[in-house]
């Protein structure tokens, strides 16, 4: 068997994937699973009936049509040809999303300036060029102007210092 | 007719009256202060549509105390002011990063960003701008004249209808899908399964929430959107290999060209009319508008191929069914007392501080306020007509910086705007998962334009279709009930549009079939 | 040495700021709602009226989450140095706790009750066609056709849900709740018919009932209301006792200092009685409380908690 759409093949393992939890956390585990485990791995919720549908109706509905369709999107990958899946390139998927991360939780504690300087720096550096003195630059100005912007005029509830500087002259 | 000319004269002489304005200590005579509150209102709402993340909702909310001292109307005047500046802002974002700055330009990003990509930035704002003012002067005078018969009609909907309705819309967000249809009804599905998460409204039992108290009101529509469109595209456009810059240099015009006019009047004839049409209704009336709009297009034009690759008619057309939806989803709130969606419920809020209830008795009981408003509407949309276009000269600039200064700048946005939503990081830290999600995705190609229009409408089909069946008492043929024609009309739309879809790819089928055959 | 002790002083500096004169640094008071609701326009404006009196920014923030109680756990688990406020309501206090599995904070241990801001009634409303002109004609109606008639209500576990199963214990009527996401919806569908009734808050049915759009047949409170003193209460109609009103507040940690408790009272108390404000909160329906000082205030959200924990288990209602 020769997977003919590697693409296909892959997004029907997602979406076989996706109904599957879907179905399983609406449902909650079988029985049987729980009494070899020794206690109830996942709950559910109500399924009701078609006339007096309960939480877990649509979610099992819906999940199953979801993984059937994956499973017709394996079939496709395996029957018809399809493009391959372009290489991952982690970079800059991971310096993108730890720079949100980072800023998001560095919020509170270190004021937005200093968390927009490091946002900025983080992303910068997940791009292909990298020269300190323009990516220096380039966050000081954009952090001078978020605090100007979105704290001054939209008057965000955003720290503009850092926590452990008591009173912040700017506010 | 002399009756809405004697009204609209009202509405014109309040708008443009000069009052005594005392500020700072000094005092001005003939202060035209109600267009003023018009101008600012449109500033606002166009930068706060610009910036990803932060909507009219929690604007209005923070300028509401504001309002307290201004007059009612030149209150109103302002934060309608600032919704439909939103609305045009939003466009922008669409068009120019690929963010849609509110759920209804969702469906302007598919066009109007290839556009951009393809240095054509300058005609698709053009044509956004455009058709959005033609669309707000029509459905102005559609509000003007017909509020109080749509507001009846908006009233023969209920859950069958709803739902109904939602159903056609899902159909019709398999057609946005340029590609393989099968995995377009897999991420509509997906879409409505994330819709799930949080808390059911008809058991109020909590679902996907993981014991997350974060999750118990929901997945936000906007931190799935920064995710899958801002952060998606972002990664996307930095593993090119090679330094080749995004936005073509060769920045080309800023208007569109006579072929282009030619191509965009239709789509604006046909957007307005599907805008007006649909913003009566309460609750998600402007969003089908405005991907109804571009499934339309899709289906009737000549240039269908070219949809999801920068065709123009994909930005005319829901530009325009947005903006005519935005206008009229008014009426539910001036005849009814009834709020549409978040932003007429804070207008609704801004009335009563002021000290009136809103209802159809405003009409009579202050015929100024009334027709204020809505000759407002027309002031707003030519400011924001007149604010707009000159920026598009400098919008294209700003394409032309080098990207590795663009992208760092819209991330910082991004996350500034979704942290706002709650002032909590997990917010963040989702819309880093939806950009995970969204580069999977991309990569496997899966389209996640469908999905999210999957996220928005799967809740709400699900909440309809409970409420109609609890309301029928477990009756199922209640949607095709000839008591209900709306309800069946919908849903025999519906089929026929699947068929429409599906006919196609079968033909396909049956071809190749036939080639083998031979 | 020098450095020593200021190394001591910034050490000792956070300690030092509280026990300066209260307010020094801007509070910080949070709507455990999104932003716009009732709760969060009433928490704006309070905020800007305490801005002036206090001389120090308030800032309101919004923390939307599981009914509010994400807010309120935010500030009863936060520093009780008097900068942390919450506007806490019936819901997050006295019905959250037995509606929800569990909650993460105790409404009466872990905070401090300091005022009372609004008291709004609830209306019970049915859509016109319905042939009951009056409270008695529509139980007489509910016992003719059980489970025939539909409530609805801005939620599960909202008063005007509450409200529904407490008329149908007392009046040993069966009706089904049909529940909503906002009370503006269902007012949408009562005014077209689709539903016959619903207990809805004062202000957003009060433009309604004046347009006729929906016919009023009493109040829920015990007193009848200034807006609408022509209309019964339910407890005059009938149904003895009855008294349910949507209410909410102003609320810090538990440890809170007395002084800062007693000045915050104070303070916005006065607030409350300017005329503009008392005026803005009259236009959102809200009677101005009886309850005035933080222990009276304490005593209230205590029986409100016996009362709704009570009803709540009788009714069923959960959230999960």
């Amino acid at each position: 068997m020769k997977i003919k759409s590697q693409q296909d093949w892959w997004a029907g393992w997602m979406f076989v994937a996706f109904g599957v939890f879907f179905i399983l956390f609406a449902l909650g585990t079988p029985e049987f699973i729980d009494r070899i485990v020794g206690t109830k791995l996942i709950g559910g919720y109500q399924m009701g009936s078609s006339v007096r549908m309960g939480p877990a109706y649509f979610p099992v509905v819906l999940g199953g049509m979801l993984a059937a369709l994956g499973l017709i999107v394996l079939l496709d990958s395996i029957v018809e040809e399809g493009p391959e899946v372009a290489t991952f390139h982690f970079r800059p998927l991971i310096f993108i999303a730890i720079s949100s991360l980072a800023f998001a939780y560095l919020l509170k504690p270190l004021g937005l300036v200093l968390a927009s300087i490091v946002l900025i720096f983080i992303s910068a550096y997940g791009g292909h060029e990298f020269k300190w003195k323009e990516v220096a630059i380039m966050s000081v100005v954009l952090a001078v102007f978020s605090v100007l912007v979105f704290v001054k005029g939209l008057a965000l509830p955003f720290p503009v210092c850092p926590d452990f500087i008591e009173v912040c002259p700017i506010r | 007719m002399e009756g809405i000319f004697g009204n609209l004269a009202i509405g014109f002489i309040e708008v443009f009256k000069l009052q005594p304005v005392t500020m700072w200590g000094m005092t001005l005579q003939h202060v035209p202060f109600n267009i003023l509150m018009c101008l600012i209102g449109c500033l606002l709402g166009t930068l706060i549509g610009v910036l990803p993340g932060i909507g009219p909702v929690a604007t209005i909310a923070m300028l509401l105390p504001v309002t307290f001292n201004l007059s009612p109307i030149a209150a109103l005047i302002m934060l309608a002011g600032i919704y439909y500046g939103a609305q045009y802002g939003g466009s922008t974002t669409a068009i120019l990063v690929n963010i849609p700055g509110e759920s209804s330009s969702v469906v302007t990003c598919l066009d109007g960003y290839q556009m951009a990509r393809q240095g054509r930035a300058g005609p698709a704002l053009a044509t956004a701008a455009i058709g959005s003012f033609f669309a707000g002067c029509v459905s102005t005078l559609v509000v003007a004249m017909f509020a109080p018969p749509l507001a009846e009609v908006a009233l023969k909907f209920g859950p069958a209808e709803y739902f109904s309705l939602m159903v056609l819309g899902l159909v019709a967000a398999v057609v946005l899908a340029h590609g393989s249809i099968i995995k377009a009804i897999a991420m509509v599905i997906l879409g409505l399964l994330l819709g799930l998460v949080g808390t059911d409204v008809n058991s109020g039992v909590l679902r996907f929430a993981f014991g997350i108290s974060e999750l118990a009101d929901g997945i936000g529509f906007v931190t799935v959107a920064m995710g899958m469109f801002g952060i998606c595209e972002i990664i996307a456009n930095l593993e090119q290999k090679e330094h080749r810059e995004i936005f073509t240099s060769s920045v080309g015009k800023l208007m569109p060209s006579k072929e282009d006019w030619k191509r965009m009047w239709k789509p604006i004839l046909r957007g307005t009319f599907l805008g007006s049409a649909l913003g009566i209704l309460p609750g998600g009336g402007a969003l089908l508008a405005s991907f109804g709009a571009y499934t339309l297009e899709k289906k009737v034009s000549k240039y269908s191929h070219e949809f999801g690759k920068g065709a123009i008619e994909g930005v005319a057309a829901p530009e325009s069914a947005n903006n005519a939806g935005a206008q009229t989803s008014f009426i539910p709130l001036l005849t009814l007392g009834i709020p549409s969606n978040a932003v007429m419920a804070l207008m609704i809020g801004a009335m009563m501080i002021q000290g009136i209830a809103p209802g159809p008795q405003v009409m009579t009981e202050r015929p100024q306020l009334f027709w204020g408003m809505i000759a407002s509407m027309w002031v707003g949309n030519l400011m924001l007509v007149i604010l707009n276009l000159p920026m598009i000269g400098m919008w294209i600039k700003l394409l032309t910086v080098p990207y590795r200064y663009l992208y760092p700048s819209i991330l910082l946005f991004m996350a500034i705007g979704v942290f706002s939503i709650s002032n909590q990081p997990f917010d963040c830290f989702l819309m880093a998962c939806f950009g995970l999600l969204g580069y999977v995705c991309v990569k496997l190609g899966c389209e996640p334009a469908p999905m999210i229009l999957g996220f928005i409408l799967g809740p709400l089909m699900e909440e309809n279709l409970r409420r109609a069946m609890l309301l029928s008492r477990g009756d199922p043929w209640v949607f095709i009930s000839p008591s209900k024609p709306i309800s069946m009309g919908f849903l025999i739309a519906a089929v026929a549009l699947l068929a429409i879809i599906a006919a196609p790819a079968l033909r396909k089928k049956r071809e190749e079939v036939f080639v083998e055959e031979t | 040495m020098l450095r020593l002790l200021l190394l001591a002083a910034l050490a000792a500096g956070p300690t030092l700021a509280t026990a300066q004169v209260w307010p020094s640094k801007p509070l910080r008071l949070v709507a455990p709602y999104a932003a716009g609701g009732p709760i969060d326009i009433s928490a704006r404006l309070l905020a800007a009226k305490l801005q002036d009196s206090l001389g120090q920014p308030v800032v309101v923030e919004n923390r939307p989450g599981a009914g509010g109680n994400i807010g309120v756990d935010l500030i009863a688990k936060g520093p009780a140095d008097g900068y942390s406020l919450v506007m806490s309501a019936i819901a997050t206090l006295a019905i959250n706790p037995s509606l929800y599995p569990s909650l993460p904070y105790d409404p009466l241990k872990d905070l401090r009750h300091v005022t009372l801001l609004v008291q709004v009634p609830n209306v019970l409303i049915v859509t016109n066609d319905l042939p009951a002109k009056n409270v008695k004609e529509l139980i007489a109606l509910a016992k003719q056709r059980p489970g025939k008639l539909d409530f609805g209500s801005g939620s599960n576990g909202s008063t005007g849900h509450l409200a529904g199963e407490m008329f149908k214990m007392m009046t040993g009527t069966y009706m089904v709740h049909i529940p909503y996401k906002g009370s503006a919806p269902a007012l949408a569908d009562m005014m077209a018919g689709r539903i016959h009734l619903m207990f809805d808050n004062l202000a957003s049915a009060l433009p309604s009932i004046r347009s006729e759009k929906v016919r009023a047949l009493a109040t829920t409170t015990l007193k009848r209301s200034s807006f609408l003193p022509e209309l019964p209460t339910l407890d005059e109609a009938g149904l003895k006792g009855f008294d349910m009103t949507t209410w909410w507040g102003v609320s810090v940690a538990a440890k809170t200092p007395q002084p800062v408790v007693d000045r915050l009272s104070a303070e916005i108390l006065k607030a409350m009685d300017a005329p503009d404000f008392k005026d803005r909160l009259r236009n959102m329906g809200s009677e101005a409380p009886a309850i005035r000082t933080p222990d009276q205030f304490a005593s209230f959200v205590a029986s409100e908690l016996k009362t709704y924990t009570e009803l709540v288990k009788r009714s069923g209602a959960k959230a999960d």
